[in-house]
Parts: C-alpha cells; sequence; structure tokens
C-alpha cells in the first residue's frame, strides 16, 4: 500500500510539472553569463612594490603675497566704465574647503587666509578697468542679448509672440502654438495678422505646468547637470582617412538561414544634418533601411545619439508618404508596434535604452523595398577656453556587464543574438569586415561672431564659409565608415566674456537659457595640497592603445604633483588593487616607484567598475587635502546605474575627475560620473597627446573662479531652473543655466560671486521680447533637463513616483525618455504573409578597441 | 496493477495537458480583445478659398481608438507630416494643425492627412471631428467643412 501511495505521490509530483512548465514558466532564468571572459591578467602582471612611506612634512611655509598685489583682475563693466568691488574680508567656501592646509600652514606651508586679508574689514576698492588687460576683464553683454545668427528669414512665419518659426518656408505647424515641442490651442483661437504674420491668439499655459519645483527635496548632487560638465579636454585625434587594413574595413555580407547566397544588411546609409545657432544644434539624423532579402524581414539597430539630445521628432518616411510618429508610454507603444508586426503593418519603434543608446525597430519591411526613419533632436553645444565642440557619436562601444547582470548592453559577434543575456544586445563586426553602411554629415554653423578656427577631431571635412561667422563643414566621402566619434570644435572670435541669455515663448509661458561664461584669467589663486587617486581600467577593451595613453596621461599627472601632495593609484579589471594601502607623499622616490607600477600595468579582463570606485571612495579622507579622484576609462560597461548610485553613495568629500579615453568611449557615463562627483571631465583620443591634457586639467584644477554664485533676476520670474544651485565658474567653463520665467521687458540678470574673497557682481541687460535672441528648441532643451536631472535622481533614490514624474514631462513636451518611445505604424496597407525575420544590423567595433577581448563569439 | 495505473495516469496526462493548454490560449485570446489598425482620412473643403492653414481636434466619442500615426495630405502644400498637440494626446484625442505660405495651395475638398489608429474592440468607434479653424493666404478665417472617410 505504502509503495502504491509512494508511485502516486511521484506521478501526481511529476504531472504538476509538467503543468507548471506547460503553463506558465516563460519567465527566463537570469543569465548570468558575462560579456567578457579574458583572464584577467592585468593583477598578475603587476610588480607591485609597496612604496615605503615616510612622511616627511615640510615645513616650509609658501605663503603666497598674491592676492594682496594683483586682487582686481576681472571686473564688472559699468556704464562709467568703473567698477566697485566690494570686497568682505571673510574666508570664502572655497578657500575653507579647498584649502584646507591654511588653518595649518606651519605643516603643509600653503596659502593661509590671513596671509591674504585682514578679517573683519570691509574694503571698497574703486578700480578704472582701462588700466586693466583685455583678458581681465569680465565683459557682460550690453543691449540686446545675442543669439548669434537667428534672424528670422523673409519667408519665415512666426506664430504666436516668440512662438513658432518657420524660416524655411515649408509647411507644417501647430495653429498658434509651436514646432517642434507641438502644443496647439484646445480651444478655437481665429488667426489674425500681425505685420504679416500669422499669429494666434493663444492662452498661457496652465499654472500646473508652471508650477514651482519647489516642494521636492533637493540633493546637492543634482545641482550638476549636462551643460555643467567641465570639460577640460577635448580629443585632438589626427583626422586619418580609414584605410583598408582598418577594422571596419572591408565588404560585409549576410548569409540567412534558408538562403543560399550571401547578401547585404538592410541599414544601407545614415545622413546627418546638423544646423548649428549659437550654442544650440538642431539634428536631423535619417536612418536609410532596406531589405535586400527575398521576405520579409524587420530591421533592428542600437545605436548611440549624444546623452543630452532632446529627441521630439520621428518620422518613418514610406516612399514619398512621411508618417509622423506619436510619442507613447514606452510599453504601450512596444505593445501598439508587437500588433502592428504580427498582423502584417509597416510600423517603426524608437525606445531608449540609455540616455546615450537608442534601439530603431522598422517591421514589415517588404523584399527590394526602403523605409526611411527621420530623427530630429535639439542640443547644447559644449564650450571649452572659446572652443564650442559639436559630437555626433556613430557607434556604440562594446559593453562590459558583470556577472549576473541582464539589464545592461550585450557585445556579441554577427548571428550570436542572445548570447549575452542581456535586455540589449550590439552585433559587432570582425575586424577586416564592413557592414556597408556609411554615414554622411553635413553642420551649418551661424557662430554669430567670426569663426577663427576649425578642428575635426577623428575625421576628414571640407569646410566652406559663407560668411566669417558662417561655416559648412562636410565629413568627406572618404571617411564614411561610422565607427568613430564625430568631433567637430570651432573657436570663436573675442576673449572677452560674454554671457547669453536665449528665451522661448509660447502658450505653457516662457522658457531661457542663460549662459555663463567665466572670467579667463584668475591666475593669481593658487590651490590647495591634494590628495590625489588615479584609478585605471585595466579591462580587456582598454588593451592596446587605451590603456598605453592612460599610462602616459597618469605619469605626466604623477610627475606634476606639489610636495605637499598625497596619492595612491588603483588598478581595476576583474578586481581591484592599489600601490600602497594609503596614500603616500608626493616624494620623487614615490612617485618614481608608482610610474614604474603604472608601467607594469596591462589590459585584460573585465570592467568590474564597482571594485575600482569601492578602491577610490572607501577609505578615510584626509581632511587637510582636497581629494581629487580621476578615472582613466573607456567607460565601456553596462551597469552604468549600478556605478552612478556607488558614486553617490560613496562620495563624501572626494570629487572626481573623470578622463575617457579612446575613439567612442561612453561619454554619458563619464559625464555623469563627473557631474556626481562634482567635478569634471576630459577626453584622450588615441592619438592625443596625454600629456597636454593632463596639463590642461592641472590648469583648471589650480585656479577656482567665482563661486558662491547667486543670481537676480530682475524682472524675470524665474521657476524651475536647472540645475537647482548654481555651480562655480572656472577659467574657460561656462554654466548653462535653463529654467522657465514670466514677464516680457527689458530687465538687467545681476550675477553675484566670490573670487577669492572678492565679491563681485556681473550685470546682464536682457531684453525678453527680442525675437532675435529666441530660439524653438529651449522648451524642449528645458524639459529634457528636466527629465535627466529627474533620472540622475532616480538612480540613487527609490521615490516610486519619479518614473511616473518623468513620463508625464516627457509626454507633455513629445519627448523621448527611458519610460516613453515614438511609434509610428503604416494602417493604410497590410503586407502579406507574416512579418518574417528579425535582421540586427552590425556595426563595427570602435576605432583602437579590440574585437577579441571585448565581443562575446 | 501498478503498471496499468501508472499508464492511466501517464495517458491523462497527455490528454489533458494539451487540452488545458488550448483552453487557456483561448481565454487569454478571450480575455484580449480585438485590436485592429485602420486610417482615417481626413478631408477639408474650403470651397473656391485657398486653404493656408487649418486646425481640427478629434477624438472617438464611443468606442476606444489609440493614434498611431500622423500623415501630411494629398495637396504638395500639406504633403508635409503635420504637427499634434501631445499634451493633448494624453486623452487619446488628437489636435493637428498645419500651414502653408506659399503661393499654391489647395481649393476645394482636399484630403489635408490621415490619422493611424489602432481601434480596440469589436465597436467601429465614432468619431468627433472638430475643425477649429482655417485660414487663407492673408490669415483670415474662412468658412470650410471637415469631413472623414474611414479606411480598411
Amino acid at each position: 500500500m505504502k509503495k502504491k501511495i509512494l508511485i502516486a505521490s511521484i506521478l501526481l509530483a511529476i504531472t504538476a510539472i509538467v503543468l507548471i512548465g506547460y503553463f506558465g514558466c516563460s519567465q527566463q532564468e537570469g543569465d548570468t553569463v558575462s560579456s567578457r571572459t579574458a583572464v584577467d591578467e592585468s593583477s598578475k602582471e603587476e610588480d607591485v612594490t609597496f612604496a615605503e612611506v615616510t612622511d616627511k612634512p615640510d615645513s616650509e611655509i609658501q605663503v603666497s603675497q598674491e592676492l594682496k598685489t594683483t586682487l582686481p583682475l576681472q571686473q564688472t563693466v559699468t556704464a562709467k566704465d568703473e567698477v566697485h568691488l566690494r570686497t568682505k574680508l571673510e574666508p570664502t567656501k572655497e578657500l575653507e574647503e579647498a584649502a584646507p592646509a591654511a588653518t595649518k600652514p606651519e605643516k603643509y606651508g600653503m596659502l593661509r587666509h590671513e596671509d591674504i586679508t585682514d578679517s573683519g574689514y570691509e574694503q571698497e576698492i574703486l578700480v578704472d578697468l582701462k588700466s586693466k588687460s583685455e583678458e581681465s576683464r569680465l565683459h557682460t553683454v550690453t543691449g540686446p542679448v545675442p543669439m548669434p545668427g537667428k534672424k528670422p528669414e523673409s519667408r519665415s512665419v512666426s506664430m504666436g509672440r516668440n512662438g513658432v518659426v518657420y524660416n524655411d518656408g515649408r509647411t507644417g505647424g501647430m495653429m498658434g502654438g509651436y514646432r517642434g515641442s507641438g502644443i496647439a490651442p484646445t480651444t478655437r483661437q481665429p488667426l489674425r495678422r500681425v505685420r504679416g504674420r500669422i499669429v494666434s491668439a493663444g492662452k498661457p499655459l496652465s499654472e500646473e505646468a508652471q508650477r514651482s519645483e519647489s516642494g521636492r527635496i533637493y540633493s546637492g548632487l543634482l545641482s550638476v547637470t549636462e551643460d555643467e560638465i567641465w570639460v577640460i579636454a577635448r580629443a585632438e585625434t589626427q583626422a586619418v582617412p580609414a584605410g583598408e587594413d582598418s577594422p571596419g574595413c572591408g565588404a560585409m555580407l549576410a548569409k540567412l538561414p534558408k538562403e543560399d547566397k550571401e547578401i547585404p544588411l538592410p541599414l544601407k546609409h545614415t545622413d546627418v544634418k546638423g544646423q548649428i545657432s549659437g550654442y544650440i544644434a538642431t539634428v536631423n539624423v535619417t536612418q536609410q533601411f532596406h531589405n535586400p532579402y527575398e521576405e520579409k524581414i524587420e530591421a533592428v539597430y542600437v545605436f548611440p545619439l549624444p546623452q543630452n539630445a532632446a529627441i521630439n521628432e520621428f518620422i518613418m518616411v514610406i516612399g514619398e508618404r512621411r508618417i509622423r510618429g506619436i510619442i507613447r508610454e514606452r510599453k504601450e507603444a512596444e505593445e501598439i508596434y508587437r500588433e502592428a508586426r504580427r498582423q502584417g503593418y509597416v510600423a517603426s519603434l524608437l525606445t531608449q535604452e540609455r540616455p546615450n543608446i537608442f534601439t530603431q525597430k522598422v517591421a514589415n519591411i517588404e523584399p527590394g523595398k526602403n523605409i526611411d526613419v527621420n530623427i530630429k533632436y535639439f542640443n547644447t553645444l559644449a564650450y571649452v577656453d572659446g572652443w564650442y565642440e559639436f559630437v555626433f557619436p556613430m557607434v556604440v562601444g562594446p559593453r562590459f556587464n558583470p556577472s549576473g547582470y541582464s539589464d545592461g548592453v550585450g557585445a556579441v559577434a554577427l548571428g550570436k543574438n542572445g548570447i549575452s543575456g542581456q535586455k540589449t544586445e550590439v552585433q559587432y563586426l570582425k575586424p577586416g569586415e564592413r557592414s556597408g553602411h556609411d554615414i554622411a554629415v553635413t553642420v551649418d554653423v551661424d557662430a554669430g561672431v567670426k569663426i577663427e578656427e576649425v578642428k575635426c577631431t577623428n575625421h576628414v571635412i571640407s569646410k566652406t564659409f559663407a560668411a566669417p561667422e558662417k561655416l559648412t563643414v562636410k565629413l568627406s566621402s572618404l571617411d564614411s565608415i561610422p565607427n568613430k566619434d564625430f568631433v567637430l570644435r570651432y573657436k570663436v572670435a573675442g576673449k572677452t566674456v560674454k554671457s547669453a541669455l536665449v528665451t522661448h515663448h509660447d502658450k505653457r509661458g516662457g522658457f531661457f537659457t542663460l549662459m555663463l561664461y567665466p572670467p579667463e584669467s584668475l591666475s593669481y589663486l593658487k590651490r590647495a595640497p591634494m590628495e590625489m587617486i588615479f584609478v585605471l581600467d585595466c579591462s580587456g577593451s582598454m588593451n592596446g592603445k587605451p590603456i598605453a595613453k592612460s599610462k602616459q596621461a597618469v605619469t605626466r599627472a604623477l610627475r606634476k604633483l606639489q610636495p605637499k601632495d598625497t596619492f595612491q593609484v588603483i588598478r581595476f579589471s576583474n578586481n581591484a588593487s592599489q600601490f600602497g594601502p594609503d596614500p603616500v607623499p608626493a616624494t620623487p622616490d614615490n612617485i618614481h616607484k608608482a610610474i614604474r607600477y603604472v608601467g607594469n600595468l596591462r589590459g585584460s579582463g573585465g570592467t568590474m567598475m564597482i571594485e575600482g570606485i569601492k578602491a577610490a571612495l572607501d577609505f578615510k579622507h584626509d581632511p587637510h587635502r582636497f581629494r581629487l579622484v580621476s578615472f582613466m576609462t573607456d567607460g565601456y560597461i553596462g551597469n552604468e546605474i549600478e556605478i552612478l548610485a556607488a558614486i553617490h553613495q560613496r562620495l563624501g568629500a572626494s570629487r572626481i575627475f573623470s578622463f575617457g579615453v579612446g575613439s567612442s568611449v561612453n561619454r554619458y557615463l563619464l559625464d555623469r560620473m563627473a557631474k556626481l562627483g562634482k567635478g569634471a571631465v576630459a577626453y584622450i583620443g588615441l592619438d592625443d597627446s596625454a600629456g597636454g591634457v593632463v596639463d590642461l586639467f592641472y590648469e583648471r584644477i589650480s585656479h577656482p573662479a567665482l563661486t558662491d554664485v547667486t543670481i537676480d533676476w530682475g524682472n524675470m520670474q524665474v521657476t524651475d531652473m536647472y540645475p537647482y544651485h548654481i555651480r562655480d565658474l572656472f577659467v574657460g567653463r561656462p554654466v548653462i543655466l535653463t529654467g522657465r520665467f514670466k514677464g516680457n521687458s527689458k530687465t538687467t540678470i545681476h550675477v553675484t560671486g566670490k573670487v577669492g574673497d572678492l565679491t563681485q557682481e556681473i550685470a546682464i541687460p536682457v531684453n525678453l521680447d527680442d525675437s532675435a535672441a529666441a530660439h524653438q528648441g529651449i522648451a524642449c532643451v528645458w524639459a529634457r533637463k528636466k527629465i535627466e536631472t529627474l533620472a540622475n535622481q532616480a538612480t540613487y533614490d527609490n521615490n516610486p513616483d519619479l518614473p511616473e514624474e518623468i513620463k508625464q514631462v516627457a509626454l507633455e513636451y513629445g519627448l523621448m525618455s527611458a519610460y516613453t518611445a515614438f511609434i509610428a505604424v503604416d494602417s493604410s496597407r497590410k503586407t502579406t504573409g507574416d512579418h518574417g525575420i528579425t535582421v540586427a544590423v552590425p556595426v563595427p567595433v570602435p576605432d583602437g578597441v579590440r574585437y577579441e577581448t571585448t565581443v562575446q563569439n | 496493477m501498478m503498471k496499468k495505473i501508472t499508464a492511466i495516469i501517464l495517458m491523462s496526462i497527455s490528454v489533458i495537458v494539451p487540452v488545458l493548454a488550448q483552453q487557456s490560449e483561448q481565454d487569454n485570446e478571450s480575455v484580449q480583445p480585438k485590436v485592429r489598425f485602420a486610417p482615417l482620412r481626413i478631408y477639408l473643403d474650403s470651397g473656391n478659398k485657398s486653404l493656408a492653414a487649418y486646425q481640427f481636434e478629434l477624438k472617438a466619442a464611443a468606442g476606444q481608438i489609440k493614434i498611431v500615426g500622423v500623415e501630411g495630405g494629398q495637396h504638395k502644400a500639406f504633403k508635409e507630416a503635420p504637427y499634434y498637440d501631445p499634451a493633448a494626446l494624453a486623452n487619446d484625442r488628437i489636435i493637428i494643425a498645419a500651414f502653408n505660405t506659399g503661393r499654391e495651395l489647395p481649393t476645394g475638398r482636399t484630403r489635408i492627412a490621415t490619422i493611424h489608429l489602432q481601434i480596440i474592440g469589436e465597436a467601429e468607434p465614432d468619431y468627433e471631428l472638430k475643425l477649429t479653424v482655417a485660414a487663407d493666404a492673408d490669415a483670415k478665417e474662412i468658412p470650410a467643412e471637415i469631413t472623414f472617410e474611414k479606411g480598411e
């Protein structure tokens, strides 16, 4: 009997298991495959030489008197060419934080506050600017705030005051609304003729849309936003035409299942057209898909865009028909796409995987047919030392994903779909293979002022000047393989500082961006002693040129340390190890040993960046030194959120300076690390002088500029400003503020800050009605900034409302985000047969990155 | 005896499981409302006046629709895909507008746009189409009639 019961139980159990297997368990088990399996050799090869630390406090005291004699190097221009600098002789926050040695001068011998000022006094200094050099002045905008090149053309039509402006004469646009962000009035609003323009009497935006963010609890870390990133240096790679032997060259043909012959892949061409007006770029990207197969396909393409791109237009083009995509909640858009694909309709879906990685899907492309997808975005340009920079990334670098992580971006060989176990996958071509996909880039620049110099890192270009301030740049057809970032830099005339306000009005109210330019020369202020932590990514993707560049950079940085500094060198790949147990004084002996240690490092293994983060931030801070952590990495990881959250949790008093090393680095991660770390970012191209970049880095950290910045907006009623807190204005680095405002008259913005211990004010007269200082993209730029700020907050804040808030902003402004997607379906015709096969568009590994060490095969 | 019981149980499993699975799929299908896609073509008749600008609003008074694309019209002046109001879309209505400043403008009845829809459920939606405004090249409001045609 017992035996029968036992057998029955077993059978029941089997039945249950079978049933469970049948009905439900479609859930995949977590894939624990790591993207890179190469053995970590870097740690094996380390000849770890722990320095014999002998802290020898230098009793020599270096007291700077320079401030006493050269204080007013920057001035605010008034109508009388005079400036009143009220010197409040109190220790500045900058000095207190950045120069802790001032409290112990006998030991560290650094600048003491009491050596500079007599506390308890207030001193008013009258300075005649005429006696100062041009470079030392801090000029402000007078008269209409320049929005370079923003002159409505004769054919343009403006809808609403400062509303939509069409300056190309083509059709489209909202009645009484505005192009780009696409709001229309919800009630009947008759047109009227005003000065030859069609305008609409629209109502202001709802109060809700203009609500203040005052209810939110803000973290100090949130104050750092995209445009605030202090870019130390840009890649200066020499443009070299791709040779036939370069990776990514050659001919690429794919062999499909059931097909005997090899045929090309579906993405034929990408066309990029950028228009730059002032510091705002409007970019149209057209991806041309083609089905070369004998059956229907779905094309899937994972591609990059700038991390601050505000994508607000998506159009699917079928022959001459243009179907505008609709912004929807992501899940809803994905469901619509799946259903349209299943039913045989031509459809396209654009989703965001990371702020700089997107997936384009086009379903039911019939044999021999073409489908184009047009994406439009706005973004603000970076500005460093008089140079503007326009970047268009061309390829997603192969990411490393830690074991057990499945939400990353996998890097797999062509045809190895699914082996990474990651939510998003990029298929890479082998060296010597080429997809047949090429790219054309044209950028029209209207700088508003004379363009003095143009550089294009990485690529061969042709350039044409229509006027001294108008430039057209074209990518050479000899250099059309999309395997490295397109980086266009141009230097504008003038050494004086100009702050520019750009506005946009529509039914929702006013939007603005204000670019605050820093003073150029502040070399009289000395830096505090540093605790320098150098962290080198020694993973497989860094093998070869990238790690060589990193080593050059660190070696140079070590040599530039000052006697009062301490330092540490940390390497990480699958794990982390370091030069010594604690930071050591920057003695010649220690520096020599560290250079030997760095020289022995090699690149191999995975990218467990979290280990590097822990090693760099998880030790006791020396309260007498300014801790500065420099990461040298390509940023090729899939778990960015985890890394950013770790930085937020562990940052403490540290500042993070991220150095992106390579031809196509993960700029999103590097920028975010620097923002969260309250530091700066620099990019070192493979043919750049690493020493030059490091020199710039030291130059930047040596001279703090305008600190404790506050703004009196005058008659502008400003709300929802990002960043929440205004960062310091450093030499060569502007700060871009964006927000919403009410008001429509002339006013003066007063920016106040401290230079050393001087209080200084910059006056910026603005005319809020000046249509020449308007740009239709400002509302999108503002909304994108808000989304970015909320998304950053979500990396360390478990507030469940954040995703919903991001989604609502994105939907209201028609913008791409992690929670929204663009969907376009052509419902007018159903294609025959099932939806065919899915073909991923393979891409080359970025220039300088080794396929063998980065791609799963 | 034991062998017989085992065989019976196994046979039962092999029969019951597929039946249950099929039933489950059918249940799922019956739970899921029928979804189809169809275009809605919008026409505007401005009589003998040239049409330079328009704005209209569309929603489904009955039935459930989702707008999945907006396409331009037949005349080259309105060929470009018109813009829509993303904020209004949240409530699954759509506000669409376009204008053209050129000289070649349509008169009479012309298709100004095609709205691509996902229709959920068996019921045919009851559309509400409202012309907000139509204007000529001088930005004067003109009388016009807006209509739609359902596509398959």
